[in-house]
């Protein structure tokens, strides 16, 4: 019962404010979208502008095959679990599930299966006479997930609907969220600033930045393949470290470049023959760094803090000049505050970001 | 939270401060006092003197008088349609303003709000001989309409449920919206239910007020039959105190204030939240 969506040139303007530009995005079938942005990026409002609780500027938006951005919010197909739930209090689970059903006259007895069905699929049936206020959280999570999934919606809109959970249930009901879509096999579009419920979520990650899509793409191709450097700086966490580009050399394999006057980085990228060298950076992330013996190439940090994390540890540190690196160490890494160590970095990893932020990367499996 | 002091000049502070406030909630029940007592008491008796009070014997007779006596019982009824009529007509009529200010978009919404938060300001005396005019044009003066329809404009109520509709979470109204439910009956089955606590406290309110009316009835309702408690009793004092006696009008009085006692008993913890609301989070 599920159906693709298409943002067709949605622009969003608030008088003379513009809050979305010229949004173009189509989601398959079925597919599992996530709305990932730093607040105000207006994600949520793209989000409200599908759902129809927002009205667009210009631009189309279709389900299916029907345009419905001139329907009302009801009569759109699309079911929204809100970031505070948005439960009736004076009703009941039972109550809140069915009252949308009974909206469009459907019979009892049809509600009664859906409203069970959906209780058993959420184990939420023993709290099907309460009230809002006797349940948690999580139960109030669970129940606005079984109000939407009793209406057998063409698209599931999820807005930020963890952030209200602490970090364990937080964990649990991400993994609940990812076993609900394989077993629906529904449409969803979740909204989220949380990086990790986007990339653990996703079939696809839209990131969103200065009312535009920034990029598009598999959770591995936007970490590994960032477009620009604020996706490479957004995601990752800890996030990609800078360095400053004093200069560049061709290679044969690539471009080797000095960083920061703290030595050179071998890369395998090869840059194009407009590249916008000022203000350029190399991006490096913790994973693709390696604590190795003084007598091996690389750059030498001196470290402030060490971060352990059991299975790893995170070094972070300053090169000569002041730039801050972040580097990763083994889980039983002997590494402590104070040390000076040496870095070296895979050349395949590294990326390179011109004067304008856009990305370079080597050409590499993902 | 702050911590219990059970110091000895602490506890003793208390007590004085018990001792001064149950001093004056003796002077303040002290007319309420004498008026039960004089309600108890035979009429004949208390011609001799009203000291006759503090004697026995009392008796109920006064009271079995009122139930005899078809005009208190007539100005009991009208009192009942006059104050349930507006308490229903004011909770009705603000909560739908109330709902239009805090949720719906039309034209000149704020200057009208502005509006009405000005018929706060403006006192009944002000408007009271243009409004008898009026309803001696359209010939609403001793009908139980013309009593109860000067109060159903509550500025008070219209001002206290805009602000109640506009704490609830939009949210709540755009998961109705989601739910394919029409306009009114969000308003009816979603918000409304919602807004229970602050309906409490406005039917209370205008139930005392259009209950312990006086003013506006006395101008409208001239002929007795029409009368509500407050003006028949009123009359009662200066025409028959000398024939049917003091007791009769104690226990008239007193009859007169048991359903205003019971809304206060009953409805006690919404008076308090209504009257503290805000004060604590």
């Amino acid at each position: 019962m599920s159906a693709s969506i298409s943002i067709k040139n949605i622009t969003k303007r608030y008088d003379s404010v513009t809050v979305l530009d010229d949004i173009n995005l189509h989601i398959e079938d079925g597919e599992f979208v996530v709305f990932l942005g730093p607040s105000g990026c207006g994600k949520s409002t793209l989000l409200r502008m599908i759902a129809g609780l927002e009205s667009i500027t210009e631009g189309s938006i279709e389900i299916g095959e029907k345009r419905i951005d001139t329907l009302p919010p009801g009569q759109r197909g699309v079911a929204m679990v809100f970031q505070s739930y948005a439960l009736y209090p004076h009703m009941t689970t039972r109550q809140n599930m069915a009252f949308g059903l009974e909206n469009v006259k459907v019979a009892q007895d049809e509600i009664d299966r859906r409203v069970n069905d959906a209780a058993k699929i959420l184990e939420i049936d023993h709290l099907l006479d309460r009230k809002p206020g006797r349940l948690s959280g999580g139960q109030r999570q669970r129940v606005a997930i079984g109000r939407a999934i009793v209406k057998e919606p063409k698209a599931f809109l999820f807005d930020e609907p963890l952030s209200n959970l602490d970090a364990a249930l937080r964990g649990r009901t991400r993994l609940e969220l990812a076993q609900l879509h394989q077993r629906l096999g529904s449409t969803m579009i979740f909204v989220t600033h949380d990086q990790v419920e986007a990339m653990t979520l996703a079939d696809r990650i839209v990131i969103m930045h200065n009312q535009k899509i920034e990029q598009i793409g598999t959770p591995m191709e936007i970490y590994q393949y960032p477009v620009s450097r604020f996706v490479a700086e957004f995601v990752g966490s800890p996030p990609m470290s800078m360095l400053p580009i004093n200069h560049i050399e061709k290679t044969a394999d690539g471009v080797t470049v000095e960083v920061s006057g703290a030595g050179t980085v071998a890369t395998a990228i090869t840059l194009p023959a407009e590249f916008n060298a000022k203000d350029a950076v190399i991006g490096i992330r913790a994973e693709d760094t390696e604590v190795v013996s003084e007598q091996e190439d690389g750059l030498d940090l001196t470290i402030k803090v060490v971060e352990r994390l059991g299975d790893r540890t995170l070094l972070y540190g300053t090169l000569v000049d002041g730039t801050e690196l972040i580097a990763e160490d083994s889980g039983r890494s002997k590494v402590k505050a104070g040390d000076m160590v040496r870095v070296a970095i895979s050349p395949h990893a590294a990326h390179i970001f011109d004067g304008d932020g856009r990305a370079h990367h080597s050409k590499m499996e993902v | 939270m702050k911590a219990l002091n059970y110091s000895p000049e602490h506890l003793t502070s208390n007590r004085r401060l018990f001792w001064i406030a149950a001093f004056l909630g003796l002077i303040m029940m002290a007319p309420v006092a004498w008026i039960i007592g004089l309600s108890l008491k035979d009429n004949a008796e208390l011609l001799k003197g009203t000291e006759a009070v503090f004697s026995f014997p009392y008796t109920l007779e006064n009271y079995a008088n009122i139930l005899k006596s078809s005009s208190v019982f007539g100005w009991f009824m009208n009192s009942v349609i006059v104050a349930v009529g507006q308490t229903f007509g004011v909770l009705l009529l603000s909560s739908l303003a109330g709902y239009a200010f805090a949720r719906l978009e039309f034209p000149f919404r704020k200057t009208l709000f502005i509006i009405v938060l000005f018929g706060l300001a403006v006192p009944e005396q002000a408007v009271i001989i243009a409004r008898h005019q009026m309803f001696n044009w359209f010939d609403l003066h001793n009908t139980h309409i013309g009593l109860i329809l000067p109060n159903l404009s509550s500025a008070f109520g219209v001002f206290l449920m805009t602000q109640f509709f506009r704490a609830i979470p939009k949210e709540i109204d755009e998961a109705a919206m989601l739910d394919n439910t029409s306009t009114f009956r969000i308003f009816w089955k979603v918000l409304l239910p919602l807004t229970l606590p602050a309906q409490a406290t406005l039917g209370i309110f205008t139930f005392l007020q259009a209950w312990n009316d006086y003013w506006w009835p006395l101008i409208s309702a001239t002929k007795s039959d029409m009368y509500t408690l407050t003006i028949g009793i009123a009359s009662s004092q200066t025409n028959f105190a000398q024939s049917e006696g003091l007791g009769f009008l104690g226990a008239q009085a007193i009859f007169a204030s048991l359903p205003v006692v019971l809304v206060y008993i009953f409805f006690q913890r919404h008076i308090v939240t209504a009257v503290s609301g805000g004060a604590v989070k």
